[in-house]
């Protein structure tokens, strides 16, 4: 779906944003773009949507050469969601979703007010102006309109900001249903949570450069340090073994252990009385962008 | 295409109608209309006024005005003032007498004001007459012997109203267009860019230049409307209908040239502020001295090669019924036009980069 080798761009001589990424999504993928502010996040996705010209390398979408596509044809195909939620604020959210689907061939249009309804919109506010709208709302409007032309190629910047909690399980249930309908997702995020929810595989950019690309699982095993943090109550004295216990609990101390994976084999074969709880010290998606770009996504 | 064009229409429509457009325009409609029937032409201005020495009584049939005197010396003095023009009909000669008031346009003004009276009693014909005006300020007046002091004439068949009428109605439409509508198109856009909509039309499969000409179509429509109806109701159903065709041309240039102007300041500025400057320093810098130069006669030998001023000149020459054939004119505004639309889909492109 996407194919991109050797990508450059500089907006100044001096100023190079983009040092060669190499990185391709297969049909159907949920693939997160993650990066800091500046790193070349939007950059690439202007150029992956057609808007940016005058990169070096080779950029293929939707089986084009990005370089040389200008046509309304590859437009009809894509459908992009920006981070705010830009709408005709004097319009309603029926109004502006008939006015962006007129551009697009009828067959390929999706009933507005089923898409509304799928997002959760309130119905009251269906004609009511955008600018009566929650930013919750507008973001969900925006949703649709991306989605409105039933696009082959999602790109999605920050979908889930702005939203409550439930509209937020509600955005990532509704990628996950396009994901499954074959559209081929591109997802722009700083949320570590999402990208770990939702992406197939994700790529870490910083400073133009592609500094991992896996899927989440490899990316926190391989960075993994196999360890578990047990917390438990400190046995105070032997127990009676006619009763099988080895220790009595001491209910007034908590205690901390770290096991490596391969001591668990063999149980908790230190001196404890209540297991309080077992931690995984798997790190986070967020812990392993830091630790292969050597700074956070603020 | 079509349709494509006809939704941009729309909702280009929709969004003048939610940023009172066509309000505005119906207001200052309105405001026009009644400065010019209830005020404008019912301002009746000082004629200069004449003074005449006629001892043989040969200016019979004189309109009132003149104020005659009966010795040389009462006309000198009565000529004395700066303002007054006389009129010495002693000799066989007429000879228009009076001080400079340091102005050559209006010391012509004064000696036209004052040969006309000679025309329309006819003297004129009998003798060829000669200013040979007493200039005590030592300021020359231009003579007829010296070519460049034609006599008085009658030029159109308009009424002092109609020319009035005719006058204001051309300044205040060039206003409208060179100031307001150039306003009007810039603030519709910057509305569409703080909703982020050069951003959505930038993944859309749409193109900028549909985008841009779908936004002129609909100024375009409606100066020309504003035009007519100005056009009508001031300068009356029959004199307006005959001007219209000619007017509503320069009209058309004129909105086409400012909204394109409009356009691109509008997608290359960041914020309205800076834009408000621009304006400021645009009605302030370019349309002022085209004002000055057409409503006061100041005289200013660059203003020919100030663009306003020849589309200001036009619109009123289209008011006057006096055809401009100027191909060189024309050519200039056809150039102009389509230099600005490639100008201004150039800073729309690059607008959709920096913000898509």
């Amino acid at each position: 779906m996407i194919e991109v080798k050797n990508l450059t761009f500089s907006y100044r001589k001096d100023k190079q944003a983009l040092h060669g990424l190499d990185f391709s999504v297969g049909e159907g993928e949920i693939f997160g773009f993650l990066g800091p502010n500046g790193s070349g996040k939007s950059t690439t996705q202007k150029i992956l949507t057609g808007i940016l010209k005058g990169f070096g390398g080779k950029v293929t979408v939707l089986g084009r050469d990005i370089s040389a596509i200008r046509t309304r044809d590859f437009f009809r195909e894509i459908g992009v969601l920006f981070e705010f939620p830009y709408l005709y604020a004097n319009l309603s959210a029926l109004d502006n979703l008939n006015y962006f689907s007129s551009f697009y061939p009828p067959e390929q249009i999706r009933d507005p007010e089923e898409l509304l309804e799928m997002l959760e919109f309130k119905r009251d506010f269906l004609k009511k102006p955008v600018s009566s709208y929650s930013k919750g709302m507008r973001q969900r409007v925006s949703m649709a309109r991306a989605l409105i032309s039933s696009p082959k190629l999602l790109f999605l910047d920050e979908p889930i900001s702005g939203l409550d909690p439930s509209g937020a399980v509600l955005f990532r249930k509704i990628i996950e249903d396009e994901r499954k309908k074959g559209t081929t997702v591109f997802l722009t995020t700083h949320n570590m949570v999402d990208a770990d929810l939702l992406c197939d595989r994700v790529a870490f950019i910083s400073n133009g450069q592609i500094a991992a690309l896996d899927t989440p699982k490899n990316l926190k095993e391989q960075n993994s340090t196999r360890r578990v943090v047990v917390e438990y109550l400190q046995a105070s004295r032997p127990g009676p073994e006619s009763e099988g216990k080895a220790w009595e609990p001491c209910a007034e101390k908590r205690l901390t252990k770290i096991l490596e994976i391969g001591e668990l084999e063999a149980g908790f074969s230190f001196p404890h009385g209540e297991i309080l709880s077992v931690h995984s010290q798997e790190p986070t998606l967020e812990d392993v962008f830091i630790r292969y770009t050597g700074r956070g996504l603020d | 295409m079509k349709l494509t064009f006809f939704t941009l229409l729309k909702k280009d429509f929709r969004l003048m109608l939610a940023a009172r457009f066509f309000l505005l325009a119906a207001g200052s409609l309105a405001l026009y209309s009644c400065y010019i029937n209830f005020v404008y032409v019912k301002l009746d201005d000082e004629m200069f006024p004449v003074c005449c020495f006629d001892p043989d009584g040969r200016l019979e049939g004189t309109a009132d005005p003149v104020i005659n005197v009966n010795t040389i010396e009462e006309l000198t003095a009565a000529c004395g003032d700066g303002l007054s023009a006389g009129i010495d009909l002693s000799g066989e000669t007429p000879r228009i007498q009076m001080v400079s008031c340091g102005i050559e346009t209006l010391d012509n003004l004064r000696a036209a004001c004052a040969a006309s009276y000679l025309t329309s009693c006819e003297i004129n014909s009998k003798a060829s007459w000669a200013s040979s005006a007493e200039l005590r300020s030592g300021a020359s007046l231009p003579t007829a012997d010296s070519g460049s002091f034609p006599p008085a004439a009658r030029i159109g068949t308009d009424d002092r109203e109609m020319k009035g009428r005719r006058e204001i109605t051309a300044e205040f439409l060039f206003f409208e267009l060179a100031a307001v509508g150039f306003l009007g198109l810039a603030a519709m856009l910057f509305k569409e860019k703080d909703m982020g909509a050069i951003r959505i039309h930038a993944v859309l499969p749409v193109s900028g230049t549909a985008f841009l000409l779908s936004k002129l179509a609909l100024i375009l429509l409606a100066d020309l409307a504003f035009s007519a109806l100005l056009t009508l109701i001031n300068v009356g159903f029959v004199e307006g209908l005959a001007v219209l065709p000619s007017v509503l041309l320069q009209a058309g240039i004129l909105s086409l040239l400012m909204a394109l102007v409009g356009f691109f300041c509008a997608v290359v500025l960041p914020d309205f502020k800076q834009f408000s400057l621009l304006y400021l320093v645009l009605a302030v810098f370019i349309t002022t001295p085209v004002f000055l130069a057409g409503q006061l006669g100041i005289e200013a030998g660059w203003i020919k090669f100030h663009p306003m001023y020849h589309l200001f000149l036009a619109m009123k020459r289209a008011y006057f019924e006096i055809p401009n054939t100027s191909l060189l004119y024309y050519a200039a505004c056809g150039a102009s036009i389509f230099l600005l639309f490639l100008l201004a889909g150039w800073g729309l492109r690059r607008k959709m980069v920096r913000e898509g």
